[in-house]
């Protein structure tokens, strides 16, 4: 069966992070999704490593590759005149627009919602920015997603108490925004499909940001408490639960046996310290829970992390390895679902992508393959799209308009 | 967008920020809860820190603009009042984890319905029947093994997160369906894996080994460049300051501008801030530049923050277009101009007579507003009200299946 955006046309304008991660989730529901780039200001993310084989280079960064699989790229500059018709003839193209140039950009080249819904008044645009379109601060704020971790919230809660924040790993706005830009999508492709009506749609990441931490948000709003870091793993309400320290540098193994039967199990399978009766009892394990984790770490540590999660999975007790990169790419989960797929790209050859973040039974996903090189589809798409002829392309091209 | 959308959520710690998307874009969204109340309800924190059925604020968070029904769907007649309500319905969402099977599994449904089902790893093969909990799922993902400094353990986030990642991509993965069946008129079911959701805040972790590099190792918030200590967290004077120190003929420009305001202020030496910044990393090999520089730089914008309010860097941050925020907390984000004038905020019910406001548009539309149209449901706040229309049950009949304790 197709898949379920077949036939639904996408035009990326964004970069680095949250657009074309936004505008990957669309590929792999199988719309035909073009990347405008431009050589003379390519995708910042291709700066971004992992490079293949640690060789740097616009075209080996395999992180692009993970955020801008199954598009093809066209080379246009945008800001040349004849390289914004063309922007403005894709518009009519198609369903879906998504960018995530600094608010106020796109307006200056007449590219924005009010000039595209012109040629298109079905036409669907989503933008994205630190602060969002509207505002006080909004215009001319650029921004990136460690920025939108500190507004949100979230950096000032993750770290330890004797330290400065740490703050989440990496620019976590940008694995959070893109979730809240595709359900407003696909929510007004399906109200498009009755009404005709497309929209405008303005996601801000800070704010995106907060919705992942409405919880503690809600603890000020109505106790009145400020949530601050605290340093270790796991809630002060449940115990045991927290991460222990396993054989080797750097392994840890996450338990979670706060519940009653999942602390009977890990009882039976440790043994030793944790039978005293102090830890009969909810009250006396939270009471005693530096020695109940003491306790817990003397056994995992003389342990490999691998060895602790079998013996406690086979005892029902909730544990995971805490995984790094070299557990992921062995996981027998992963593998099974065949997460990681292999690319094999004309410049540096092979590398591993993930594959889409869901799965449908009925109509298929899209298949994961690699992202375009810069301006790879220009020629074909141009073509195909415009009915443009070879000369009208290398005149376009003479002209600098496809660079 | 989404009002001739009708879903089921029965309910689960994953299941709640699905449902609670899916109604914020206008969908009609039922919550089904045991009888004695969903896992949602005993999650912290709680109003006033005094537990309650109704005192959970992450319930509140995640359930408002949805009506509440109760049903135990373990027995004979849960099972056939649930296959009458989904026949009235389009969507049924639900989490399914190893320690029981899906109650739905043994109800023949329409085949318009979309199933979405929720599995911490997949629902077969490796790890199907792993004992899993938010923490579990979390460590799984690869991103708090890079969270925090390598001396100590990782970090996780205070709030649950997994239950965050995995509801998010639910709203999609149904939505994706919804599409589909726009197209054919066909349901089908849509699996998400909470720990492949949460694999996205790992930002590829998994792709480093299959593409010739080591592993990646957690260094926190600062980064070593030329021997120097360069962090991206300051301390001001109430709170701290992200600043992103980074150099080149683009970025590099932000760094100098920055160290000409630390130098007008006093807190930098007039030397080091000419020096030409955005080209720093190469003149460190024609001894242009020294390690020195960039130490004295650091030291500057160290004593520069201390001596500066985060409100006060961040209008400097707003006028030199640095990247640059304050570390917000709560009562920030509550307070922050910005967002309060742009109309990120509603105000929602969290008891009788007490409202707060809550962001609530986490995207705005040009024809189209997210609301809150009510406050989460009260534990079986709707059950009559939906058992009665829905399924046409009179007052008897509801009265009695609460006696028999099925609702």
């Amino acid at each position: 069966m197709a898949a379920p955006l077949e036939g639904i046309h996408v035009l990326d304008l964004s970069w680095v992070m949250v657009g074309p991660a936004s505008a990957r989730y669309l590929a792999d529901m199988g719309a035909d999704v073009i990347k405008v780039e431009s050589s003379k200001r390519i995708d910042p993310v291709r700066t971004l490593g992992p490079f293949k084989d640690g060789k740097t280079g616009p075209e080996r960064s395999v992180s692009y590759h993970n955020l801008n699989a199954g598009k093809r790229c066209v080379a246009i500059d945008i800001r040349h005149p004849e390289g914004r018709e063309i922007v403005l003839r894709f518009a009519q193209w198609a369903d879906v627009v998504l960018e995530s140039f600094t608010p106020g950009v796109l307006e200056t080249l007449h590219l924005g919602y009010s000039d595209l819904s012109q040629r298109n008044d079905r036409i669907i645009m989503a933008s994205t920015s630190l602060l969002g379109q509207t505002g006080p601060y909004a215009q001319g704020t650029s921004g990136v997603g460690t920025m939108g971790a500190a507004m949100s919230g979230a950096t000032h809660q993750i770290g330890w108490p004797d330290r400065e924040p740490a703050g989440p790993w990496g620019p976590w706005t940008d694995a959070v925004t893109p979730r809240f830009i595709v359900a407003s999508i696909l929510a007004a492709l399906h109200r498009r499909s009755r009404t005709g009506k497309g929209c405008y749609i303005d996601v801000a990441q800070a704010e995106a940001g907060i919705q992942f931490m409405l919880p503690a948000y809600y603890e000020y709003a109505a106790n009145g408490t400020i949530p601050e870091r605290r340093g270790v793993a796991g809630s002060p309400l449940q115990a045991p639960q927290g991460l222990f320290p396993c054989a080797g540098a750097d392994r840890w193994i996450a338990i979670d046996a706060s519940a009653p039967t999942a602390w009977e199990a890990l009882r039976v399978v440790i043994g030793g310290d944790l039978r005293d009766a102090k830890f009969d009892t909810i009250i006396g394990r939270l009471r005693n829970r530096v020695e109940l984790d003491a306790a817990i770490a003397s056994w995992t540590q003389k342990q490999e992390a691998e060895a602790v999660e079998h013996r406690l999975q086979a005892a029902k007790v909730p544990s995971h390895v805490v995984s790094t990169s070299g557990d992921l790419v062995r996981d027998a989960h992963l593998l099974e679902a065949r997460h990681l797929n292999k690319i094999n790209d004309p410049v540096f050859g092979e590398a591993d992508i993930e594959g889409p973040r869901f799965s449908l039974d009925r109509t298929a996903m899209a298949a994961t393959r690699r992202g375009p090189r810069i301006g790879e589809h220009t020629k074909e798409v141009l073509a195909a799209v415009f009915g443009m002829s070879a000369a009208e392309i290398a005149q376009l091209g003479e002209a600098g308009v496809l660079a | 967008m989404l009002d001739d959308v009708r879903v089921l959520e029965i309910s689960a710690p994953e299941t709640m920020l699905a449902g609670r998307m899916l109604a914020d874009l206008g969908a009609d969204v039922v919550v089904i809860e045991p009888p004695a109340g969903a896992a949602g309800r005993r999650i912290a924190p709680f109003l006033d820190d005094i537990p309650g059925i109704e005192r959970s604020l992450t319930w509140q968070a995640l359930n408002y603009n949805k009506r509440g029904v109760t049903l135990d769907l373990f027995s004979a007649d849960g099972k056939a009042l649930m296959r009458e309500l989904a026949a009235k319905f389009d969507v049924v969402i639900e989490a399914a984890d190893a320690s029981r099977q899906s109650p739905l599994d043994a109800i023949e449904f329409s085949p318009r319905l979309v199933r979405c089902t929720i599995t911490p790893f997949a629902r077969t093969g490796p790890k199907s029947e792993y004992a899993s909990t938010d923490l579990t799922v979390m460590a799984a993902s690869g991103a708090p093994v890079m969270t925090g400094d390598l001396d100590r353990s990782p970090f996780f986030f205070p709030v649950p997160q997994a239950m965050m990642e995995a509801g998010a991509d639910a709203a999609i993965a149904t939505l994706a369906a919804i599409l589909a069946r726009d197209g054919d008129g066909l349901g089908q079911r849509a699996d998400v894996s909470a720990r492949i959701a949460a694999m996205m805040g790992s930002f590829g972790q998994a792709i480093f080994p299959g593409s010739g590099n080591p592993e990646p190792k957690r260094t926190a918030s600062t980064m070593t460049i030329a021997g120097v200590q360069v962090p991206s967290v300051y301390e001001c004077a109430d709170g701290f300051m992200l600043i992103t120190i980074a150099f080149g003929p683009v970025f590099g420009q932000m760094t100098q501008r920055l160290a000409k305001w630390a130098a007008e202020e006093k807190r930098l030496d007039q030397r080091v801030a000419e020096i030409n910044w955005p080209s720093f990393i190469g003149d460190l090999s024609t001894k242009k530049t020294s390690p020195s520089d960039l130490q004295a730089l650091i030291d500057g914008l160290k004593s520069l923050a201390l001596s500066k309010s985060k409100a006060e860097l961040a209008e400097a941050s707003r006028r030199l277009r640095l990247l640059a925020s304050p570390v917000m907390n709560m009562k920030d984000v509550a307070e922050y101009i910005q967002y309060r004038e742009r109309g990120l905020f509603a105000s929602v019910s969290v008891e009788a007579g007490r409202e707060i406001d809550v962001p609530a548009r986490f995207a705005q539309f040009s024809n189209y507003s997210i609301e809150i149209k009510r406050p989460a449901p009260g534990l079986s706040e709707h059950t009559a009200e939906i058992f009665a229309t829905e399924l046409g049950l009179s007052k008897t009949e509801v009265q009695a299946l609460f006696v028999a304790g099925e609702i």
